[in-house]
């Protein structure tokens, strides 16, 4: 197991990303008694803007809690992936939102695209395409357990049943959409 | 699980407002602004859960006159700000250095001067928590750099502000009170929690300002059958304005030695890697994640390099630093502002080893890397 996950997710504002990283940081630490820090870039502006989440993980002490090498970058939008694209080195994975990121550059990283947000759309709701990207991540990652993940999201929205089913329901579709 | 102890992953302004509510504060009053806007927020909600009362005020002038009413009232009380606000609360905040008055006040450092960059983070105001107030006067400022920091050292605020009748600054930053990590929510027990001493005597023979033998006043409540009067003018123990020089001598005194003569008690410092360190980084706040990183990495290196993290920065710690100035052959001092800690750690430089500051005030956090080349500098 690697000591210390790095994982960038970013997008524009308004598309829960600090929530989708919250739900991971909460796997992590609530329920694998991992360690976890998540620290989020944005402007002054509340939607429509690039904005970006460093997370952490690690079973020994995070100490500087930014990402210095990218193990994974989700991009679900053109100005995220534009930022990305050039700069990941071969051990990084770069997953992007294929509805959302029309000009597909060359990249030294590992790309995988997915329709991210119109697979949400299908399931009902464009706001969870932030979880079926969580469901791309863990799959492909293994940095934490999905059981952990769906106890989060349980944890989290305790009082409405019908969000956890929505949002249980965009995971596990996400964790499908990786082949093995 | 235990009953008492909750694990959870939240921002350090939500510790903030959750480890005021521990430390027994009961009365927020506050006007919101970035990056401190968390602590209002859950205060709002979490207070009256407990019976407390959260206000939001017309501006941070009122904000930091309505906690000191209410710490005077006898309900231990709280205000958070960042930079503009910050500014705003200085004269105030010398009303309660001068009555003497138990309060905290949280300011989630941000870019600035003025407004600055909203959402960044800085390290500027240093020494605005120091000397931001007019006239001669100790003040304890503590400054967290992890979540759990956030929770735990605002209880030691309380605590402090408490023992010593003194406002308490905790200086955040936008990096710990923005970040999310994990955090353990500890319920104090009753001997963790530090209450301001009550007067005892007659209310007729009640002196406000009069220090016990271990010099501090106990302090009654408004409404209480103590009538006692505050105010910001020089007063004597009797608390009614004294304009006379031997009186004002010895108070200007006693505001700076209640604090300045307690630093055994109130000084928090944390040594990392220090028993055989060639090098040290002298640390505070945010910075220190990134030196303790830098340590990590130097290490690797076989470098002997450690760390010293100021956790309270006011009253400053001469004699660590002093010590550890004596034992190193250099010292890196990362600051998110043009040099601020640097200048109190070069005072007690007594032999002259190399001290450089790696300075960054660009709103992005110092990385690990810029210290170690800071380290480099100083092996020179």
């Amino acid at each position: 197991m690697k000591e210390r996950w790095e994982i960038i997710l970013s997008g524009v504002g308004g598309q829960g990303l600090i929530v989708s990283g919250s739900i991971l940081g909460e796997a992590a630490t609530i329920y694998e008694n991992k360690n976890a820090t998540l620290t989020s870039s944005y402007g002054t502006e509340t939607r429509g803007t690039f904005t970006k989440s460093d997370i952490i993980i690690s079973d020994g002490d995070i100490y500087y809690p930014e990402v210095m090498k990218e193990d994974a970058v989700l991009a679900l939008a053109q100005v995220a992936y534009n930022r990305y694209v050039g700069s990941l080195d071969e051990e990084a994975v770069l997953i992007y939102d294929s509805g959302l990121v029309e000009d597909v550059k060359a990249s030294r990283a590992k790309q995988l695209g997915f329709p991210i947000t119109d697979i949400a759309r299908e399931l009902g709701n464009p706001a969870v395409a932030n979880i079926v990207a969580l469901g791309i991540i863990v799959k492909l990652t293994g940095v934490v357990s999905p059981e952990a993940v769906v106890k989060a999201i349980e944890g989290r929205f305790i009082k409405k049943p019908r969000v956890v089913e929505l949002n249980t329901k965009a995971f596990n579709r996400g964790m499908e959409l990786v082949k093995d | 699980m235990e009953q008492n102890r909750r694990i959870r992953f939240i921002q350090g302004n939500e510790a903030i407002a959750e480890g005021a509510i521990a430390a027994g504060a009961r009365f927020y009053a506050g006007y919101p602004i970035t990056p401190s806007s968390e602590v209002a927020e859950v205060s709002s909600v979490r207070l009256p859960q407990v019976g407390g009362l959260y206000v939001q005020m017309e501006d941070e002038i009122g904000s930091i006159a309505a906690i000191i009413g209410a710490s005077v009232a006898g309900k231990k009380s709280y205000t958070a700000t960042s930079g503009p606000g910050f500014s705003l609360m200085q004269e105030n905040l010398g009303v309660a250095v001068m009555a003497e008055v138990p309060c905290v006040i949280i300011d989630v450092q941000r870019s600035g001067p003025s407004t600055g960059l909203a959402t960044k983070p800085a390290q500027g105001d240093v020494m605005q928590s120091r000397w931001g107030t007019h006239g001669d006067h100790g003040i304890i400022v503590i400054s967290p750099s992890s979540v759990q920091d956030c929770y735990d050292l605002t209880i030691q605020a309380f605590n402090l502000s408490e023992k010593y009748r003194t406002p308490v600054i905790f200086l955040a930053d936008e990096i710990v009170g923005h970040m999310r990590e994990k955090a353990v929510l500890w319920e104090p027990s009753p001997d963790q929690i530090i209450n301001r001493k009550k007067p005892t005597c007659d209310p007729k023979d009640y002196k406000p300002f009069k220090p016990d033998e271990d010099g501090i006043a106990p302090l009654a409540a408004y409404g209480s059958e103590y009538v006692f009067r505050v105010s910001g003018s020089t007063h004597d123990e009797t608390g009614f304005a004294n304009s006379k020089p031997d009186n004002a001598d010895r108070f200007i005194r006693h505001y700076t030695d209640k604090i300045e003569k307690n630093k055994k008690d109130i000084v928090i410092l944390r040594r990392f890697n220090l028993e055989d360190a060639e090098y040290a980084i002298v640390t505070f706040g945010c910075s220190t994640r990134s030196a303790l990183e830098a340590m990590k990495i130097a290490r690797n290196m076989g470098k002997k390099v450690g760390v010293l993290q100021l956790v309270t920065l006011w009253p400053f710690a001469d004699d660590g630093v002093r010590e550890l100035c004596r034992k190193v052959k250099g010292v890196v001092v990362p600051e998110m502002n043009l040099g601020q800690v640097i200048r109190e750690v070069k005072r007690v430089n007594e032999n002259n080893i190399p001290i450089v500051g790696v300075n960054k005030v660009n709103s992005e956090a110092i990385t690990p890397f810029e210290i170690l080349a800071g380290i480099e500098e100083v092996e020179r």
